[in-house]
């Protein structure tokens, strides 16, 4: 193999290995958010709720070393935070926008007090315990799709598993279907005996368990320590993939793989040093998501009809 | 038998019910945030009165409160003009970089030497203002032509274009921009190019006079004018605005910019006011509480001034606080934030009636009483 070949070669690994290791966390937060879209809610408050999740499973790891249970503390962080969130959207009936909105600026306010409360104003410690890319024997061995498919960490394979979980759960069971028709048309599925408020309650659960999680993923697999600015919107960037995933979990994750593979590339250009102004390569995800949800590509017809609509039980 | 508390039809819109409920959510909210100040072992009494005094017992805290207070209540009204036109903009952030970004292009641009050249503040104002309300209108206004013309979210491709408007940001004061030095940022800019300080001996400066002027012409656009009617007709219901022949689609294209545009001279007047460079982070989260103030305002253009005031005041007496008792500043995000959360869960209250009748004998029936007989 020649020397550009070589390098050529280097240059897709490790931009298609950061690709999906980018979109682990995103495209978990993404399967959530599809439930709760499909329930006919539109939680915008999962990056908040990513951001609670990270704090969590950052301060469990720190003071425990143990990551398995930090991340189940942030699932569960991420539950009891959109309980409120779901109390706010079914029961109060506020604007889905609006709640979802404010609750964004009350977990930055929360996660920042808390993690000074913690720590204090320490130096920031750099060392937790994290989940190590994985080495399957064989299959790791395989030339560019070795480190690429078969390198990632084990949150990542168990991502890939939810997805296709969330899909049958969605599309296959009774549950998915009270689900679909409670965002679909409420009035119909309430007269069918469907609880709708029980069904978004469920929504906007799910996709707190899944936003809490993946902030767990962000901390426990990628970054290793917490700041405020660590989610900087990979929350409504996750709701960007559930649209261009057309709310279909198995879309989702070719989605999350494309978005993946836009921030990878910023990453693998900066490391091979090119003349492109970084910002504009940094830019480029959300570039992409905006084109992909501006309607330019269809996809109004395929939305829950009754997404952001409150539903009233008369 | 009637009751204390009798549930009505549709919720009391009574002045006095809507503001003893947003009263009643932001004394909840101030007495959960007490429980925060004991857990950091502060009294929450010294707290609160740190909170407030730096801002509104000071003469030097005030004249802070009044430069936090203009941007955020452009923001505001921003989000006034938008929401209640149907449409949910969420990229006020952006603009405000945008904004900034435009107005301090232009006044470099009048340094001695520039291209342009000094010119007097009379002239330098207007245009000003012109340049940041058109970029940064523009730039909403894109996201309004793909809802209107493609049908794409606001929502999301709003929340999407604000990381855009940072990165372009950061790429102008570490590229073009950039003035020679260590950090990314511009040169000041011209001193003749600054608003003119308002209070002597404070930091206060005319961009709340820009503030109020805009409150006054938001507020004579959406209830004096025609033009504000039909953005809120389209709001309400754009089918029937449709129906009675508003082009709905242009009329959301110019809530857009007039949104955008607003958000815009947030940035104009935060940097010819107060911070006199371009550099990353100006923003700060400002395009956010800048929505929250407009919904506590319960996006009335009056009520916005005195909202944007006690939260501008809010964020100078929360660095006082963390500077003297070491609590952290966030914690006012905490108090802004839940107020607003507060505020729309006690909105259910408003279906209650409180019957003081049932203290006295012989109470007379309820309405709903005498209907059933």
């Amino acid at each position: 193999m020649n020397g550009p070949q070589f390098a050529m070669t280097a240059f897709v690994v490790t931009w298609l290995t950061a690709s999906l290791r980018l979109a682990g966390p995103v495209l978990l937060a993404a399967l959530g958010e599809t439930f709760a879209e499909q329930s006919g809610v539109l939680n915008i408050g999962i990056e908040g709720t990513i951001l609670l999740g990270a704090l969590t499973s950052f301060l469990v790891s720190f003071y425990t070393g143990m990551i398995w249970p930090s991340l189940l503390a942030a699932l569960l962080v991420g539950i009891a935070a959109n309980m409120i969130l779901a109390w706010m959207y079914v029961t109060v009936r506020a604007s889905q926008v609006v709640a979802g909105l404010v609750f964004n600026v009350l977990a930055l306010g929360v996660a920042s007090a808390v993690y000074r409360k913690a720590l204090g104003n320490s130096a920031v410690p750099e060392s937790i315990a994290m989940f190590q890319p994985l080495h399957i024997p064989f299959l790791g061995n395989l030339p560019v799709i070795g480190p690429v498919l078969f390198g990632q960490t084990i949150l990542f394979y168990l991502t890939i598993a939810l997805a296709f979980v969330a899909h049958f759960v969605l599309f296959r069971t009774n549950f998915g279907l009270a689900l679909r028709a409670s965002g679909e048309n409420p009035a119909a599925a309430d007269s069918a005996g469907i609880s709708v408020y029980r069904m978004r309650y469920a929504g906007t659960l799910i996709s707190g368990a899944a936003a809490g999680m993946a902030g767990g993923y962000l901390v426990l697999a990628q970054v290793g320590l917490f700041r405020e600015s660590i989610v900087s919107g990979q929350g409504f960037i996750a709701l960007g993939i559930v649209i261009f995933g057309r709310w279909n979990p198995l879309k989702a994750t070719v989605a999350a793989m494309v978005f993946g593979a836009c921030d990878a590339l910023q990453l693998s250009l900066q490391i091979f040093g090119t003349h492109v102004p970084p910002q504009l390569l940094l830019a480029l995800p959300y570039i992409v998501t905006i084109l992909a949800i501006s309607g330019l590509f269809g996809g109004k017809a395929v939305q829950p009809a009754a997404l952001m609509a409150p539903y009233i039980k008369d | 038998m009637a009751k204390l508390f009798e549930r009505r039809l549709t919720p009391s819109d009574s002045p006095i019910a809507i503001f003893a409920t947003t009263a009643a959510a932001f004394l909840t909210a101030m007495l959960v945030t007490a429980f925060l100040f004991l857990s950091y072992g502060a009294s929450p009494f010294q707290a609160y009165f740190a909170l407030f005094h730096e801002p509104f017992g000071t003469l030097r805290g005030f004249g802070y409160s009044l430069v936090r207070t203009s941007p955020l209540a452009l923001i505001a009204l921003g989000t006034i003009v938008s929401w209640r036109s149907g449409f949910s903009y969420l990229g006020f952030e952006g603009c405000f970089v945008i904004g900034a970004s435009a107005t301090a292009w232009l006044a470099l641009l009048t340094a001695p030497g520039a291209r342009i050249g000094p010119i007097p503040f009379f002239l330098f104002l207007p245009l000003a203002i012109f340049v940041g309300f058109v970029a940064a209108g523009l730039w909403a206004g894109l996201v309004g032509f793909v809802r209107a013309r493609l049908g794409g979210n606001e929502v999301l491709i709003s929340l999407m274009s604000n990381y855009v408007a940072i990165f372009i940001l950061q790429y102008l004061v570490s590229g073009p921009m950039r003035a020679p030095g260590s950090l990314p940022e511009t040169r000041i800019l011209p001193r003749a190019t600054w608003l003119p300080f308002i209070l002597p001996g404070t930091r206060a400066h005319a961009g709340i006079l820009i503030a109020i002027a805009a409150a006054a012409l938001v507020w004579m656009l959406l209830e004096k004018m025609p033009l504000g009617y039909e953005l809120i007709v389209t709001g309400f219901n754009a089918a029937a605005a449709r129906y009675a022949g508003i082009d709905v689609g242009r009329r959301i294209m110019l809530a857009a910019f007039f949104a955008g545009g607003l958000g815009g001279l947030a940035g104009m007047v935060e940097e010819l006011g107060s911070q006199h460079r371009l550099m990353d982070g100006i923003n700060g989260g400002v395009g956010f509480v800048g929505i929250v103030v407009a919904l506590l305002a319960r996006l009335n253009p009056v009520a916005v001034i005195p909202t944007a005031l006690l939260y501008g005041g809010m964020s100078v007496g929360a660095d006082a606080m963390q500077r003297r008792a070491s609590i952290p500043s966030s914690i006012t995000f905490i108090l802004q934030s839940l107020a607003v959360l507060l505020v729309l869960a006690f909105d259910a209250l408003r279906y209650y009636k409180i019957n003081f009748s049932v203290f006295s004998r012989g109470a007379p029936p309820t309405a709903t009483e005498e209907a059933s007989k």
